[in-house]
Formats: C-alpha cells, structure tokens, sequence
C-alpha cells in the first residue's frame, strides 16, 4: 500500500429517502438507476428503431466485408452450401428418408436453423460484446439483442433468394404458396428476437449459460428435424407431436409448407407459428425489461 | 453557499438555486470475473484449508469489488463541478452510474432532463467506415438520421480526418479515432454533460479546439461535471469540487479550497514516499 491509510469509514447519508423523493418531486425530477415502466421502456425502444436497424445492417454489412468479393458472399456462401448439398445428396447419395425431394428440404432446414441458432448464441453474447457502447450511451438495452436478430435475419434474406433460384432448377415450380413466405418469416423473425432476449437476459444471470446454449444448440439441430422428418421417422404418438410443435421444429415445418410441395400447407402450423412468435416476443421483452438497470456490469 | 431548507423537505437548498441531480447514499459494486477467488485477502486457515484452497480457487472466481460505497450530493442548475481524485478512487465510476451508464447497488439518483456522457472512449465499431460510426454514434444517443445527417459535416470537419471517413475505423491512427469518438460525443449538447478526462486527447491544437468546444457546450448544458485528475483544469473550468477517495466523498465545496486540501494532500503522500523509498 502506497501512501497513508486515510480513514476511510462509510458514512450515513445525509437525507432519508422519503426526503429526497420529496425533493425530487416538487423540481421534476426522475430516477436514472431505474428502468422506467414497460410500457414507456418499449415506446423508447420504438423511438430508437433506426439505431436498432442501422446497428443490424452494419453489423450484416461488417461480416462479409474482409475480402475481396466482398457483399457477394452473402448470396455466394449459401450458393455454395446449397449447391453442395444438391450434388451430394440429389447426385451422389440416395438418401430420401421417407423426403421426396432432400437436397431442396435439406437446404431450407439448415438456411432456417441457422438463422434461429445464431440469433440464440450471438443474442447471448448481444451485451458483453458491446459492453464499451453499453458504458458510454444510454439507451434501452434491448436494441442490442433484438439488433442481433434483425442482422441475423438480414443475412438470410440473401439465403433465402438463392434458395427461390434453386428450386425451380431442381424440380420444384414456382407455386402461389410462395407468397405466403413473407408472413411465415415475419413470424419466425418474431420468435428470433424474443429468443435473443431471452437468451441475452439468462446470460446476465448465469454468466456460464454461455457455455450451454451452443450445447443447447447442438441438440436442438437433431431433434428439430433439419435433417430428416419427423413425421416420418418417430411416428404419431404424444412424443411425435412434441417434437413436431415445438417452435424450431415448428418453424422448419412453415417455412417448409411455403416453399415445398410435398409439406402441405396447414392451418395448425400458422396458429402455432403465431402463438410461438407472440410468445416468445412477450416473455423475451418483459424478462429483459426486467433487468435493464442490470446490464452493463462487468 | 448558504444552504438552508428552502423546501421544507429537509434536504438543504441554498435559495433560487434548481438542483438538476440529486444523489443519495449510491453504491456501486464491480462484480470481477476471472481472477483468483480470494483476491482480496481471506486466506484459508491451516494446511488442509490452504489445500482445499488451492484446488477450487480456479473455480467460481468472482470477486466483488465496491468502487462507490455511499456517496451523497446535491447539484444545480448552472453549477459546473470538478470531480477529482486519484486513480481508481471510483470517480469515473461515481460518474458512469449517475449517467445511467452501469448497475448500481444501491442508493438512488434523481435528474432533470437528459444526461450524456463524453468521452473518448465512446465504442465505435472498427470494422465500419468513419461515416456509418458518425450515423451509429448519433443515432444512440437518439438523434434522427436528418438530424446525424445535418451534423455529419461539422463532425468530419472537427475531427479533422478528411476522406479517410469512408475507410474503416481499423485503418485510422489512434489519434484520429479518439477525435472522430470525440467529434460525434460532442455534436450535441446535453441538459447534463458529464465529462470523463475527454479534454486530454490529441496534439495541442486539437486540445484548444476541444476545450473550446466543451466551453461552449457548457454554456448551453445546465449542468456540467468534469472528471479530472489534474487541479488545473478543474480550477480553471469548474466552481465547485468534489473529492472522491475511495469510494467516498472526502470534501466537497468551493474549487479552490477542495483544489489546495487535495494538493496538500497529495504532497505529503509524495514527500512519505521520497522518505521511505
């Protein structure tokens, strides 16, 4: 220890609270170290909606950005992926299990997946990672994880348009129920963000959850049905019907029905796509909201 | 500074002044992952114990750090204060928490109006070119994009790096981030500006040119702190102090008189360390 020990006993304060609140009502004055009420913390939200966007689409900018081709990769990668799962398993290997066309309802499982995945494991990492812009401005923490989502998101626009390319090429025609895509992805897009939330909240109490969501992650990828189906392989039992209404198998399902003619479209799936994504936004807003005077620690 | 109970709330209030932040009894506890448990002190007793010790110290490392532990004041309207203190005595802390910027543990703080921060550690993204961390930077502090828009020539202007705006922040020199981070954190003037060490940044033209620039903002803001550990600049900018010490407030009132106790104190810390070492 460098210098004298000054004695340095805490003090009582000065005022009672009452006091102050007292003081602090009769000149107008609010509490900075409070999140204000749900309500007014989702109008402030609301009202930061550019930043929530301008920080996505930098951040899906920034990932294709080191090289030369540049803003190319965000349709060439998937092109890639998609190109080699055609060849592999629509050319090389016969492997339909119990799938009419697989390299087609391949592509769409895992552009999909991805998608909620990433937005699980990068929404968790949404305040640590920004932890120097948390410190220096205030604004309603939330932006940073629904942010992630919409990047993520913006990234699998690109994905999705090879994939409409592709699939006429390999047997499957443009059909009406294409147009209902839109609102399967806004709904799938809805559930995202309130995962991200979620995942982000849960982070901020269980520091180690970081190290279980990619877990978590793992084993969603095998039982969601990227791969195979589940009506096919596990039947029609009560544990059937689980693992096809859970929300990722469920929204690897819709988006399917729009974009595939063997996965017929069927009304259930929206109903619980819509139950999902409202779900999932309500519990993600509210539980996040809940802690926003606690983010930025460490 | 009379201060007398104007109010009749109990909390002084020297006549026909408006406090802007009101602060009672606030802590702040750094929660410090990493790090080996038991940093601070609490060795284990007996050889078993250190054993033990020794095994799960690399398990469950969380060390709680109080940086602010109850610290109370009032300030108002037009008041300009300089925050001092020596390094690490928790006054960029105390400041940070009052801004909104990180947890507290307790205690309460009361403000009227919005409160910004300025510094040069502001967070931009380095990947991005200078233009979309200006549109990024303004539009977290809640401007619109017309409004970042407006602002977005004064700010390349007063930053001073030209067209390197439209390369990415990773190519810039260290200078020239920390005057763009200073340049967009300065485009606005906030009701309460807090100022964290900001006015070090850059060569000597680059630091009369920011000092001007925050004169003129504290002119428009109500109230103004001003981080520092140099007296100088707190003398010559603020009229009142405030000493943290950690964690505590040690003195708070007139520059001056808080200026020449910390000096004072300062030196005898110096002299006892020539002596001793």
């Amino acid at each position: 220890m460098t210098g004298r020990r000054w004695p340095a006993l805490e003090v009582d304060p000065p005022w009672s609270a009452s006091q102050v609140a007292e003081l602090a009502h009769e000149y107008g004055l609010e509490r900075v170290d409070t999140p204000p009420g749900l309500v007014r913390y989702l109008r402030q939200l609301w009202e930061r909606r550019a930043f929530v966007i301008e920080l996505a689409t930098a951040r899906a900018y920034e990932r294709n950005q080191n090289n030369v081709l540049g803003q190319l990769w965000a349709a060439l990668n998937p092109l890639l992926l998609a190109g080699s799962y055609f060849l592999i398993f629509g050319l090389l290997l016969d492997t339909s299990r119990g799938v009419d066309n697989y390299p087609a309802f391949l592509s769409v499982g895992i552009f999909i997946f991805s998608f909620i995945a990433a937005s699980a494991t990068t929404g968790a990492k949404s305040i640590t990672s920004n932890l120097s812009l948390v410190r220096s401005v205030r604004f309603p923490r939330a932006a940073l994880p629904v942010s992630v989502a919409l990047a993520e998101f913006l990234l699998l626009l690109p994905a999705i348009g090879v994939l409409l390319v592709l699939l006429p090429i390999v047997g499957e025609p443009p059909r009406w129920e294409w147009l209902l895509l839109p609102g399967a992805m806004a709904l799938l897009f809805g559930f995202c963000a309130g995962l991200s939330m979620i995942c982000a909240r849960l982070v901020l109490d269980v520091r180690d959850a970081t190290n279980l969501i990619p877990v978590a992650v793992r084993l969603l990828r095998y039982v969601s049905g990227v791969f195979f189906s589940i009506a096919a392989y596990a039947g029609h039992g009560a544990l059937s019907l689980v693992m096809q209404y859970q929300p990722v198998a469920l929204f690897l399902q819709l988006v399917r029905s729009c974009l595939l003619s063997e996965v017929p479209q069927d009304p259930l799936l929206w109903l619980w796509g819509a139950v999902w994504a409202v779900g999932f936004l309500v519990v993600g807003a509210v539980v996040f909201w809940r802690a926003e005077g606690r983010y930025g620690r460490d | 500074m009379a201060a007398t109970d104007v109010t009749g709330t109990g909390v002084p209030v020297p006549p026909g002044r408006v406090p802007s932040i009101v602060v009672r009894d606030l802590r702040v506890t750094y929660k410090a992952y990493g790090g080996k448990r038991n940093a601070l002190g609490d060795e284990a007793e007996g050889r078993l114990g250190r054993a033990l010790d020794r095994v799960t110290r690399h398990v469950g490392t969380v060390t709680e750090v109080p940086a602010v532990r109850g610290v109370s004041f009032v300030a108002y309207e037009g008041e300009s204060i300089g925050v001092i203190g020596r390094n690490g005595s928790g006054k960029s802390t105390l400041l940070r928490a009052i801004a909104g910027l990180i947890p507290t543990a307790g205690g309460e703080v009361w403000a009227g109006g919005d409160i910004a921060l300025m510094g040069v550690n502001a967070a931009l993204s380095s990947a991005l070119s200078g233009e979309r961390n200006i549109m990024l930077g303004g539009l977290a502090k809640g401007l619109s994009r017309k409004q970042v828009n407006e602002l977005h020539d004064w700010i390349v202007d007063f930053a001073g790096i030209g067209d390197f705006v439209h390369l990415p922040m990773r190519t810039y020199s260290s200078g020239m981030a920390a005057r763009l981070r200073f340049a967009i954190s300065a485009s606005t003037a906030p009701d309460i500006l807090i100022i964290d060490e900001a006015l070090s940044t850059g060569d000597v033209e680059f630091r009369a040119k920011s000092a001007a620039r925050v004169e003129e903002i504290r002119q428009q803001a109500g109230t103004v702190f001003l981080v520092s550990h140099s007296t100088a600049t707190v003398r010559k900018m603020c009229d009142r102090a405030i000493w943290i010490d950690r964690g505590l407030l040690r003195m708070d009132g007139p520059t001056d008189e808080v200026c020449d106790s910390y000096e004072r104190v300062m030196r005898a810390i110096r002299r006892k360390k020539r002596l001793r070492g």
